[in-house]
């Protein structure tokens, strides 16, 4: 297994509050893992003011502090340091990982899957008989996921779907297609496409929703008795206009200076 | 008494042409149909994502959708303006409606791009030609003095519409997707049959005027009806051709600010948004110089002729100053200028229109606008590539944007080599050679044209008294 290290110096001024920790980088980093890896993770903290002698420092995962973990933390030219490996094979390791200098600061690491960026927030809409295609992209500066699978939730159960006569499963590398043919309302709901990786897999989400071609119907069929109201309605007028303007016997054809 | 008046109309409309009444009411339906027709047709680029990625086609197989569009629409203008000449406005403003309203709704059903091509392009871009440019000789027909106000007030359609409908269309189309957005566009466009409906047909309608008087006895040729009803003579007369021009050069600068500004501003290094309101900024004050230019040309100080010089001058400088303006790299310069130049640019648009008149009466007005609109065309289509080629030789838009500029410019110096263009007063409008030797022969011809009857009888009723 590969050793990697994660450092971060924490370089505070005096007062700063209690957890430094801003969910935005640098001050909190994200590490991208595809692969089972044994992980050094490295804090250093400048300390303030006070220049105290001695200091617990501490790890935490999700929250939770991590047993045989404290330890005191002595300063070297005037900088604190908290380094400890984690050994990260599989999906429970993954998480929220926070070194902790107690009461003074802390610092997390955000240890998961490259996420798939792009999340599409409305429904994807079809029509019955139609096909529909739906995609899921890892964005370019991420790496590329080992292979897709696409799920559907089925009740609150997700059931695995395969190429098969109404389904077409295509992937590219960072992109994954699924097309669904000869689409019907049963085929509504709620889609998962999974980026499989050797450590986890990371999913997004979509909603597809099945129309049928009534529903745009309906406006435009409205929109076309209003058209035929109106245009009915003008040449009423005018019909009832012209002939009103004949019996008066006023010339309403050459100048419409009324 | 009678006859007089009816002399004075064949002889085109002098002082008291018809102005205001049941005009305003066409201006308001000429607001509502050209907002449908440029409105929409500037608004398609919401479809565009949605196109490539159904019919997965590259992006610019899916831009020739709305090419064809446009062409089809500018295209088909003299064909439009000649039924209107041997039928009557109403008809094919009707018709006009009708099909692009059908070209829409069978576009929801296409299940390739060729479906696409022709139903949204072709058909629809034939409706939208039928359209266009009888609504707006009607109207222009019906003003006088307040002709440039008039048809100012029903182009502020367009800016505003495409405001309204960039949110619109995005609606539909997250709610019906673009299948279910085209079907309710197509009902929408069919509203223009309405606006169709409130033309009211004239008595006196080309086909009897146009007749030369030798030619009465004998049925006229149908090439000589044609080329009449499409006022070919038009394009022998020199005054005419200049105009085209002129017109024609305009066009070669004025899209291209539509096209690249955004670009070029986000190429300079400002935001999306900041780019895009840019784009809107100079939107905004299209409108006003729309309906502000109409208002002030129909006050009389000045000629149109001098104010359509003066609009389009200006327009060619800002394009010009726009590049220049950016490397100043200050937000605050580009928003003034790109205000400036959409006051011009809407500014010189009424001018355009309502100068026609002025060169070659309102009887050939018709068919006068819609062989403009074809020639003017392959200005629009050959402008914007050669913009983006000259982009693309460059790496940046001031070339384009100074060359569209410059055409602009040298479009408002062809204008005055207008005949008559450096006298004060308007000269007389050009005649159409109409024999109208006593008023016998005009009812002879009026018994020719059939659906007037009421209005006919009570003409010849008139002369039987006197």
């Amino acid at each position: 297994l590969a050793r990697y290290v994660a450092k971060v110096a924490i370089y505070g001024t005096h007062g700063f509050p209690y957890s430094i920790c801003i969910r935005r980088p640098p001050l909190c980093f994200n590490v991208e893992l595809l692969n089972p890896v044994n992980l050094s993770l490295e804090c250093i903290w400048t300390g303030n003011q006070n220049k105290q002698p001695n200091i617990t420092g501490y790890w935490r995962k999700g929250g939770m502090e991590i047993q045989d973990s404290r330890v005191p933390v002595d300063p070297e030219n005037q900088q604190y340091t908290l380094q400890r490996v984690f050994n990260i094979v599989s999906e429970e390791h993954l998480g929220n990982y926070t070194c902790v200098f107690e009461n003074e600061a802390e610092l997390d690491f955000i240890l998961a899957v490259p996420q798939i960026g792009e999340r599409r927030e409305k429904p994807i809409v079809s029509y019955v008989g139609d096909f529909v295609v739906l995609t899921c992209k890892m964005e370019d500066n991420k790496p590329v996921p080992r292979t897709w699978n696409w799920f559907k939730n089925n009740g609150t159960n997700k059931e695995q779907l395969f190429e098969a006569q109404r389904y077409d499963i295509t992937v590219n590398g960072r992109s994954a297609k699924l097309k669904v043919k000869d689409v019907s309302e049963a085929d509504s709901g709620v889609y998962h496409c999974a980026a499989v990786y050797n450590i986890s897999t990371s999913t997004s989400k979509m909603h597809l929703k099945v129309i049928t071609i009534w529903e745009p119907l309906k406006p435009f069929l409205s929109i076309l008795v209003e058209v035929v109201i109106l245009v009915t309605a003008i040449l009423i007028y005018e019909r009832s206009h012209s002939k009103k303007k004949e019996a008066e016997g006023t010339n309403a054809c050459f100048f419409s200076l009324f | 008494m009678a006859n007089g008046k009816l002399k004075s109309q064949s002889q085109g409309d002098g002082a008291e042409g018809p102005d205001g009444g049941w005009g305003w009411v066409l201006v308001v339906a000429m607001f509502v149909s050209t907002s449908l027709v440029f409105g929409l047709m500037r608004s398609l680029g919401i479809f565009f994502v949605e196109f490539v990625q159904y019919f997965e086609e590259s992006a610019q197989a899916i831009s020739w959708i709305s090419s064809i569009g446009l062409a089809a629409q500018q295209f088909f203008s003299p064909l439009g303006a000649a039924l209107c000449n041997a039928y009557n406005a109403r008809l094919v403003v009707m018709t006009g409606g009708f099909l692009s309203g059908l070209g829409l709704i069978l576009a929801s059903q296409a299940t390739c791009l060729v479906h696409l091509y022709l139903s949204m392009g072709v058909l629809s871009g034939l409706g939208w030609g039928l359209v266009f440019t009888p609504m707006v000789a009607t109207v222009m027909a019906n003003f006088t003095r307040r002709r440039a106000l008039a048809v100012g007030l029903g182009f502020s359609s367009i800016g505003l519409s495409s405001f309204a409908f960039n949110p619109l269309f995005l609606l539909l189309v997250e709610t019906y997707t673009w299948r279910g957005a085209l079907l309710i566009l197509g009902g929408l466009s069919l509203n223009i049959m309405a606006c169709g409906a409130l033309i009211r047909p004239e008595c006196l309608s080309k086909a009897s005027t146009k007749v030369d008087s030798q030619s009465r006895s004998s049925q006229p040729d149908l090439l000589q009806r044609v080329s009449s009803y499409l006022e070919v003579s038009l394009l022998c007369e020199r005054p005419y051709l200049t105009y085209a021009l002129g017109v024609t050069l305009l066009n070669f600068g004025y899209f291209v600010p539509y096209f690249h500004l955004v670009a070029h501003s986000r190429q300079v290094g400002f935001s999306e948004y900041r780019a895009a309101f840019i784009m809107s900024a100079a939107g905004i004050t299209d409108i006003f110089g729309r309906i502000a230019s109409g208002w002030f040309s129909d006050l009389g100080r000045f000629r149109v002729v001098h104010l359509l010089t003066l609009w389009s001058f200006l327009a060619g400088v800002f394009i010009m100053l726009l590049p220049v303006s950016s490397l100043t790299r200050s937000y605050t310069v580009m928003i003034v200028i790109s205000l400036l130049y959409g006051f011009c640019s809407g500014a010189l648009t009424s001018m355009v229109f309502a100068v026609v008149p002025m060169i070659m009466g309102v009887e050939r007005m018709m068919g006068g606008l819609g062989l403009l609109q074809l020639i003017e065309s392959c200005a629009g289509l050959l402008g914007t590539p050669l913009s983006g080629w000259l982009r693309d030789m460059t790496g940046n838009y001031t070339a384009s944007f100074v060359v569209a500029g410059s055409f602009v410019l040298l479009g408002s110096l062809t204008m005055t080599t207008l005949p008559h263009y450096f006298s004060c007063a308007e000269p007389p409008p050009p005649q159409r050679p109409v024999l109208v030797d006593n008023s016998e022969t005009l009812n002879l011809e009026l018994v020719q044209k059939d659906g007037c009857s009421p209005e006919f009888n009570h003409q010849t009723a008139e002369q039987r008294e006197r």
